[in-house]
């Protein structure tokens, strides 16, 4: 039986993930990540990791979306401008995005969660970073998995420079 | 037997008596929270009208017009709601209704005595700083929402605010959980009843970390958008900042969230340096963390009258510089009152 708290904040998890995407305006673009976010750290309270999700809501609300509103406002027209289609790009970014999803989630399948649930009401810090680094018993840890997320910080960065570049020669 | 189902009145009683039903909607939850926001607006305008040698509120009731703040509850509650025509309904509704949601749940977190307290989180003193950083967020929106020069100057001024104070508000109150070794508020009022020994005596956390204690002082007054670090409403310079263009009721809404910060923050002043509900005597718990509360409101009110605004700059290059090497220092210092200083 799953819980209907998770399913409450998992769903708006997700629907705030799809609405940054897809937000005409970009400041509700950033606010529904904002929820998205919200959203994680509920996730983290469910799992008895609040000390996690107080520093969820810190840094990626108090920190992350706040730059993005930030540039958002000072870049951009202050309404949004509408999104540039380029339907080829889009097509190779889902593939490849969901090849890296793919990889990813066999990566963790495999050896997913070995009868732990989260990691209990003893959850700190310490605690769950021994869990991704070194791992426990049997396993050998998320190291692997963690190396993988990073890759999201360099799509990150990579994104940003090619988005700079584009509006200096326009 | 058939296992009837429980009668809806006897349980709706049974529920509205609980005590933490109590605690939700009387004390320390929502409807002391009314009050006492509406009180502190009350008392905010009459200590600095008596620092300006002004005598402030008076006619509405007897006792220096107490209830001026309730009258003027009661007039903007009914003013009509007039939404500038290219505003962004929906966060211009949102953000100053949610700023003051989220402030009243800050009160959830502290404990006033060692049962009056509505949410006794293992880790309270991280959760509160961390509902606390969503509150410039939203003063962003707000600005913009309005659609307008000078509320969206003021929501750019809240950010810029936010990077300078922000850092060293946490790290200043971390040298409290070092002594406590605890992130829970009970905990830590605990702590100093047992804490720090100096002459044979045990001494609240505001002796050993007088400069923790400073800091977080200050920070919070910039957290609290108070003078001297009032920049995002900063009447003078651009009328009242993000609050603007806002009408009756959701002016109301955010003049009330500031308030319940103020309350929020002195209690919580209390609680992590102040020793909370502990006090000499034969005087009941609630009494004394009602009693340092108040004196922390008073204080931060004096410092209204006592200081000028401090200019953007200003307050980043302090807040990087000073503030943020006196945290940090502020931390060495602790770890030498707790292990000692080695012997070299």
């Amino acid at each position: 039986m799953t819980d209907p708290a998770f399913l409450v904040i998992a769903a708006a998890t997700v629907i705030g993930a799809i609405l940054a995407i897809e937000a005409r305006d970009l400041v509700y673009g950033a606010a529904a990540l904002g929820i998205t976010f919200l959203g994680v750290a509920g996730l983290f309270i469910l799992l008895d990791a609040t000390y996690v999700a107080a520093f969820q809501i810190a840094v990626y609300i108090g920190a992350v979306v706040v730059l993005i509103l930030f540039t958002v406002m000072l870049v951009g027209p202050v309404k949004g401008e509408a999104p540039i289609e380029h339907r080829r790009t889009s097509l190779m970014t889902a593939i490849l995005v969901s090849l890296m999803l793919g990889i990813g989630g066999s990566l963790v399948s495999s050896n997913a969660f070995p009868g732990v649930d989260a990691c209990g009401a003893s959850c700190d810090l310490q605690l769950l970073s021994q869990t991704l680094l070194l791992g426990s018993g049997s396993n050998g840890g998320y190291a692997i998995q963690l190396e993988l997320l990073s890759f999201v910080l360099v799509a990150a960065v990579i994104g940003a420079l090619t988005l700079a570049k584009t509006e200096r020669k326009a | 037997m058939v296992d009837l189902p429980p009668d809806p009145i006897s349980m709706t009683i049974q529920i509205m008596t609980s005590p933490l039903f109590l605690k939700i909607a009387i004390f320390p939850g929502l409807a002391s929270i009314g009050i006492i926001a509406a009180l502190l607006t009350w008392l905010d305008r009459k200590i600095t009208a008596r620092v300006q040698l002004r005598i402030g509120p008076q006619y509405v009731s007897p006792l220096g017009g107490i209830l001026q703040s309730f009258a003027d509850l009661i007039k903007l509650a009914f003013k009509e709601l007039i939404i500038p025509e290219k505003a962004d309904r929906f966060f211009f509704l949102l953000a100053p209704i949610f700023g003051m949601v989220l402030g009243a749940g800050l009160i959830g977190l502290i404990p006033f005595s060692p049962e009056t307290l509505i949410s006794n989180l293992e880790v309270g003193l991280p959760v509160f700083l961390a509902f606390v950083t969503l509150s410039p967020t939203l003063v962003l929106l707000a600005g913009w929402s309005a659609n307008s020069k000078y509320p969206f100057i003021g929501g750019l001024r809240s950010l810029f605010q936010q990077t300078g104070y922000e850092i060293p508000l946490w790290l200043s109150s971390i040298g409290v959980v070092m002594m406590a070794g605890s992130f829970n508020l009970s905990k830590i009022v605990q702590a100093q009843s047992t804490g720090y020994v100096l002459f044979g005596v045990h001494w609240w956390f505001i002796v050993p970390q007088i400069l923790g204690a400073i800091i977080f002082l200050v920070t919070s007054v910039a957290e609290q958008e108070r003078i001297p670090f009032d920049l995002p409403e900063a009447e003078p310079e651009i009328i009242m900042g993000w609050q603007a263009e806002y009408p009756g009721f959701l002016f109301l809404a955010a003049q009330g969230a500031g308030f319940i910060k103020l309350y929020a923050f002195s209690a919580l002043f209390t609680t992590i340096y102040l020793g909370g509900y502990l006090g000499p005597g034969p005087l009941p718990p609630l009494f004394w963390s009602i009693f340092k509360t108040t004196v922390m409101v008073v204080v931060v009110i004096l410092l209204r009258g006592a200081f000028g605004r401090v200019r953007l700059d200003q307050l980043l290059r302090y807040g990087w510089t000073l503030l943020l090497g006196l945290a940090i220092a502020n931390i060495a210092i602790t770890y030498f009152l707790i292990e000692g200083i080695p012997a070299i």
